[in-house]
């Protein structure tokens, strides 16, 4: 499971560099543009956009496709069902089902949007160490406990995992199997009792530690966030590119305007 | 269980993050610093424990859990299952980040009804207490999320009805696995460590 989004974070490229402030904040707008188009070729040039963007990041193959197949599982359904479930007129026949181009079409829509959504985020926090996105994330005025919490739940996600294939492995050697009947559930509902009581006694060990050398609620980190104009330079071309793309989508200069399912 | 990116209309996300910033600012009123670190844990348990898969038939299903975390921290359930999701956002693509709004709603919602219900325990008193509020808690979370599932689908248009229906339909065994898991998981709390859960009264006098 990668779970270390900020594996990637030291390679050099001009997304690394970039000030995670002024990077998190511009994209941000890009993502919001994505998600409200309603054409496929905008779609589509969205997904070329967030490949470029993901090309400029360099970061490995492997690690993007692994974080993209969840996507790719997860709209399946859409593909399966919406074809054959749009109201209206139906172009013809598939097994007894009456296939509707329309429903291909917004099904594919989303796919287009969701995976373009997905690569820009991964970019944006694939190439910055997790704590600084976050620090940046404060300065963008997110509250400090959110920020705070975050952290923490980011930190132990790790040590939870490894405490729960620990257990998982003894459930296993002791001749565990899980089957579809209510003792396997029975013995999930325990095991998952075991595992909130036992992190629940190490976080409480682990805020003492802290407090004892000087937590205060408060993330400090030395790192000084400086944005130079190349910062804004990609900004402003990022934002150009989601104003472009959001003024063609609605006004259908490069594509036909359709009217949306909303 | 998530509603994923690109469905839903700019309305529906601007509802979703309006509702999730008010019952956020609601849920994390007189926050203690020393709360900070409890809430993330039981986060980070959550987010951990949602990758468990459940055989069922030939398929396997996802443990959500929002109702045990609402069984463990109240109030402070909404705040910890809002978080779980902008970092499944963030770090799995699960979901996504314009629709953290309408996904913390529509599990964080279910986490607090899954309190109130919880709660109701108070007014009875027979052995398998813990066991049986402790499942309903996890239905009625399931029930709750997926309802909001569907209507979030509904109001997009009628292009969606066919996969509502389709999605609360799959809401009911995992309602069903949710109870048993949820109710074995408060019964073994009350018995190992009762006071990790949420609205304990001081024990009664025996007598």
């Amino acid at each position: 499971m990668a779970l270390d989004i900020d594996r990637y974070a030291r390679t050099e490229s001009p997304l690394q560099r970039w000030d995670p402030r002024v990077k998190i904040f511009s994209m941000g707008l890009l993502i919001l543009a994505i998600a409200l188009l309603k054409t496929i070729p905008m779609a589509l040039a969205a997904l070329v956009l967030a490949l470029a963007i993901l090309g400029v990041s360099a970061l490995p193959r492997h690690f993007l496709l692994h974080g993209l197949s969840f996507v790719l599982v997860f709209l399946a359904p859409f593909f399966l069902i919406m074809p054959f479930t749009y109201p209206g007129d139906a172009a013809f026949s598939l097994l007894g089902l009456p296939f509707a181009w329309e429903g291909l079409r917004l099904a594919t829509l989303i796919f287009l949007k969701a995976l373009a959504i997905v690569m820009v985020t991964f970019a944006v926090f694939g190439s910055s160490r997790f704590d600084i996105s976050m620090l940046a994330l404060q300065r963008l005025k997110c509250p400090k406990v959110v920020v705070q919490m975050l952290l923490f739940t980011y930190r132990y996600t790790f040590v939870f995992l490894d405490e729960m294939r620990r257990m998982h492995t003894s459930m296993r050697a002791r001749g565990f199997v899980a089957r579809a009947d209510m003792k396997t559930l029975r013995i999930y509902g325990h095991f998952i009792g075991t595992l909130l009581v036992r992190s629940f006694e190490r976080t409480e060990r682990v805020y003492k530690a802290m407090l004892s050398k000087g937590y205060q609620g408060e993330l400090r980190l030395l790192v000084a966030f400086r944005s130079e104009a190349d910062d804004y330079v990609k900004a402003g071309v990022v934002i150009l590119l989601a104003v472009i793309m959001m003024y063609s989508d609605l006004n259908g200069v490069l594509s036909p305007a359709e009217e949306g399912w909303y | 269980m998530h509603i994923s990116e690109g469905i839903l209309s700019a309305p529906s996300l601007t509802v979703g993050f309006a509702g999730t910033a008010v019952l956020a600012a609601a849920t994390m009123r007189n926050l203690d610093m020393e709360e900070v670190p409890k809430i993330s844990v039981i986060t980070a348990v959550f987010f951990v424990t949602s990758l468990i898969k459940v055989p069922l038939g030939p398929a396997s299903v996802h443990l959500i859990l929002n109702g045990l975390v609402g069984v463990v921290l109240g109030w402070r359930a909404f705040p910890a299952i809002m978080l779980g999701i902008i970092l499944q956002a963030i770090i799995f693509g699960h979901g996504g980040v314009t629709v953290i709004g309408v996904n913390a709603l529509m599990l964080g919602g279910g986490g607090l009804v899954a309190y109130l219900v919880w709660q109701q325990r108070h007014r009875f008193s027979f052995k398998k207490r813990e066991f049986v509020f402790g499942a309903l808690a996890g239905a009625t979370a399931t029930l709750f999320s997926g309802i909001i599932l569907a209507l979030a689908l509904v109001t997009t248009g009628e292009a969606f009805n066919a996969i509502a229906a389709t999605v609360l339909a799959a809401h009911i065994p995992i309602m069903l696995i949710e109870a048993a898991v949820v109710g074995a998981c408060a019964e073994f709390l009350q018995k190992v460590k009762p006071d990790i859960l949420a609205g304990q009264q001081p024990a009664r006098q025996a007598g």
